[in-house]
């Protein structure tokens, strides 16, 4: 697991001297983004197809605070997070009661409720054409304009909830959360209360997309519509997919997939959306366990082709 | 004192009823099977007790409170623990994870919930593993549940219910599937439990239940035909009636 | 406020109540037997919007579109669930929802390339062009013709599940997959039927709206999630709950229009959100 780690850090150094440093940002952001969702569908097995409503939420609120009051970076940070967890609770709240196909209708739809909102409420968030303007002010005194400065926060802020992430996925939670996936009866014969579970699940996946949202903010000094909309809830879904959901480093590498994937295509063309639904039908039927599962599977042949007179125990599925 | 009693227990699911009026009393320590032949309601008799249907009407006292109505979740924490007739485990965790759940979920607090890693609750742990060595499953600890026999995953289905301690434990077939020697080794482990939990046990073999229990209950279509000591329901007419087939009870 | 246009307005209401209940309706047939929200839903529903615009515009004839359209869609579904769905069958719902939601980008996307990005109008057909005099107010005789076509499918659709031997090996295998499989019934023919017949409702609702509200590429997603909505409150496989439902949030978006226009989508979520505070289980569902 320390391998992990080193070839993250590594990554976090290397990455800025191979992409330019607004793509390698917006790579981390997105890996917390992934962090939060694959909390909810790799680990609780929740599939949420609307977690842009608290990623775009938090990036408008936090914006508008920037943009108008002022307001300091930290102060905006902590409410990006905070308006994410507490969005993610309101959903939350109607989602988790009921079961995993109602649930699923239910991310999607209370989507798109805070998108017509947003797309409506022009005088605060500017509609379809967004809200630009976002100011990046300092930190603690160091300007974090120059994109090299913002990167190095950006990644600093992403390896903090690596970190936290690997904490909650070890402790007492994570194992819960796990049991809910496999066998909800089970766990809640246990004394497990099911929903009110999958609800903190659901807040802390909040909290990383509010994160995130903030940080795309101050990023492209915009926040979009399309960051509050649907087809945004099904970009990170296929980041975390193709990343492998079965793993905590999975959302990071489907981070780096996905990012390098919209940045090549959309310099050439305008047809995202169907380069993504292009993408999900081929990852979807030739690679579901994502790259994480691809390269487990590339190890195991290496290490089968190198014991040839071993004995073969059946390999775990 | 009874440790569990029901009184005119019954449910009703639309126009069928499943449980109809049972009225049972299980002393504490002792070993209580319920018996009849298939669909007669035992399995939805013990759905009725942990929770996962709310009864129609009719009362379940636990250790002097009424405690119908409580959620499945809540039920844990009143000491009552149930294995499945349908093993109901967690299959990608490891066997001891399967169990330290059972465990973790009992304590008093959740200090640390989110926070400590879950490997360091030495204590759970330990537990754990000792309830894993009582079922024989101690040496696979850190196998995926998955990966173990049928037979393996009855004795887990087992530890699973043990793990949490409870003061009353509902066994709901648990032989069955087994091969001959496996019942033989569940017959055993169960008989290791008798005194120490107080138990009720649905099983069909009824070799496996003359042999065990002090009180057997009998149960077609939703009633309680016959109630009484192992030998007293031998020589019942209604209990082989209702087995061996010719005029059912109404 | 102009009683007139009051009316109107509960027309208009329960107009788009009915499609959205056959919206609903269809969904719930997918999901019901399928055990997956078809996230290609709202995408089909804009296809058949567009086939009908091209068979008017290949043979000039509204009600010959009108029958080939949702056939086209259903043929469409067929090709999916033969293709997408069935193979991925043994990986799990979750994959199957997944190819699902890219089908719907790749339709939609699609139906940018192959006609256009820009919205486009449809005239409804001359036998129903004009309005009729109701006394209170003038209202539009397509739309009239709409709440009649609409309430005639929905009750089509409660014929043919309540009623025939098919809607009721549909509604078993919406209650319980492995009986009906045990009965010896096709269990892979039936996912392909419902899943064509859902498509096929889909495909009608949007060849109906495409008069009265023209068409442009996300039309469909729009309408996702109001079917999602429609489900949500309904549940599954529940005919008059989605009648209820649909036309709950039919005269909720049409009422709010006349004196909050910005807000009436919006309130289909909240009228949803609101029901669901006071009985999670929707409208009918039993916990």
């Amino acid at each position: 697991m320390t391998k992990a780690w080193l070839a993250i850090l590594a990554a976090v150094v290397l990455l800025p001297l191979v992409v330019r440093h607004a793509i390698a940002t917006e790579i981390w952001i997105f890996a917390i983004f992934g962090l939060g969702l694959n909390l909810l569908m790799g680990y609780t097995g929740l599939l949420s197809f609307g977690q842009a409503t608290f990623f775009g939420s938090a990036a408008y609120v936090a914006g508008y605070l920037l943009k108008y009051y002022g307001v300091n970076v930290f102060l905006a940070l902590g409410i990006g997070v905070v308006v994410g967890a507490v969005s993610a609770a309101a959903v939350g709240y109607l989602c988790v009661q009921r079961s995993g196909l109602y649930f699923i209708m239910l991310t999607f739809a209370l989507n798109q409720m805070f998108y017509f909102t947003a797309y409506q409420w022009t005088t605060v968030t500017g509609g379809e054409d967004g809200m630009p303007g976002i100011p990046r002010p300092s930190a603690l005194g160091l300007d974090i304009h120059r994109p090299l400065a913002y990167y190095a926060a950006v990644a600093l802020l992403f390896l903090l909830s690596l970190w936290i992430m690997k904490r909650i996925v070890e402790s007492p939670l994570g194992k819960i959360l796990q049991a809910i996936r496999e066998n909800e009866l089970r766990a809640e014969a246990l004394g497990y209360n099911v929903p009110r579970m999958k609800l903190a699940a659901f807040v802390v996946g909040g909290a990383y997309s509010g994160l995130a949202g903030v940080l795309y903010a101050m990023l492209f000094g915009i926040v979009p519509l399309e960051s509050i909309g649907f087809v945004f809830s099904g970009n990170v879904v296929f980041a975390t997919l193709i990343g492998g959901s079965g793993s905590l480093y999975g959302p990071v590498i489907g981070s780096f997939v996905f990012i390098w994937l919209s940045e090549s295509v959309s310099t050439m063309w305008a047809r995202w959306p169907l380069l993504l639904g292009v993408a999900f039908v081929i990852v979807v039927l030739f690679f579901r366990g994502g790259v994480v599962e691809a390269w487990a599977r590339f190890w195991a042949w290496r290490a089968a082709r190198r014991a040839p007179a071993a004995v073969r125990i059946d390999a775990p599925r | 004192m009874p440790l569990v009693r029901t009184e005119r227990l019954t449910k009703l699911f639309g126009a069928l009823t499943a449980v109809n009026a049972v009225t049972l009393e299980v002393e504490e320590g002792s070993l209580h099977s319920v018996i009849g032949p298939n669909g007669a309601g035992k399995t939805t008799f013990f759905n009725l007790l942990t929770g996962q249907h709310t009864p129609t009407s009719g009362r379940i006292v636990f250790d002097g409170r009424d405690i119908a109505g409580t959620p499945p979740h809540g039920i844990a924490h009143l000491g009552i623990a149930r294995s499945f007739q349908r093993t109901s485990i967690f299959p990608t965790l490891s066997i001891l994870d399967n169990v330290w759940l059972a465990t973790f979920a009992r304590q008093a607090s959740w200090r640390g919930l989110a926070w400590r890693r879950a490997d360091r609750y030495p204590e759970l742990t330990r537990r754990a593993l000792e309830v894993l060595g009582e079922v024989g499953l101690g040496e696979k600890a850190s196998l995926p549940a998955r990966e173990i026999s049928h037979g393996e995953q009855r004795q887990l289905e087992l530890a699973i219910a043990l793990a949490a301690a409870p003061r009353l434990l509902l066994l709901d077939e648990p032989a069955a599937g087994l091969s001959p020697d496996e019942t033989q080794k569940m017959v055993a482990l169960v008989r290791k439990l008798k005194g120490r939990y107080t138990i009720i046990l649905i099983e069909h073999k009824i070799d496996v239940v003359m042999t065990m229990s002090d009180r057997i209950s009998v149960m077609h279509f939703g009633s309680v035909i016959a109630e009484g000591s192992p030998t007293e329901i031998q020589r019942n007419p209604e209990v082989r009636r209702a087995y061996l087939g010719g005029v059912v009870a109404t | 406020m102009k009683t007139g246009l009051l009316f109107s307005q509960l027309l208009n209401g329960l107009a788009t109540g009915m499609l959205y209940a056959l919206m609903g309706i269809g969904l719930s047939i997918i999901t019901g037997v399928l055990n997956i929200p078809n996230f290609a839903h709202g995408a089909l529903f804009a296809l058949g919007a567009y086939l009908l615009y091209t068979v008017i515009q290949l043979v000039g004839n509204f009600w010959l579109a009108l029958l080939l359209a949702p056939l086209g869609v259903g043929l469409l579904g067929i090709l999916i669930e033969y293709g997408g769905i069935r193979p991925l069958y043994k990986a799990g719902h979750d994959y199957q929802l997944l190819l699902t939601f890219g089908l719907s980008l790749i339709i939609t996307e699609g139906i940018i390339i192959v006609w256009s990005p820009v919205g486009m109008s449809q005239l409804p057909p001359p036998l129903l062009r004009g309005g009729v005099d109701l006394g209170i107010t003038f209202y539009p005789k397509y739309r009239l013709f709409v709440m009649v076509a609409a309430t005639l499918l929905v009750f089509g659709a409660w014929l043919f599940l309540e009623k025939t031997r098919y809607g009721a090996i549909m509604r078993a295998g919406i209650e319980d997959k492995e009986m009906v499989a045990l009965l010896g019934i096709d269990i892979h023919r039936l996912f392909t039927a419902a899943f064509a017949l859902g498509c096929v409702l889909a495909g009608i609702a949007g060849a109906l709206t495409a008069p009265i509200r023209g068409l442009n590429p996300w039309m469909g997603v729009d309408m996702l999630g109001i079917a999602f909505v429609v489900v949500a409150l309904a549940g599954l496989g529940n005919l008059l709950g989605s009648i209820v439902a649909g036309l709950l949030v039919g005269l909720a978006q049409s009422l709010v229009a006349l004196v909050w226009p910005e807000a009436s989508v919006a309130v289909i979520f909240a009228v949803m959100a609101a029901v669901l505070l006071v009985r999670p289980q929707g409208l009918f569902g039993i916990r």
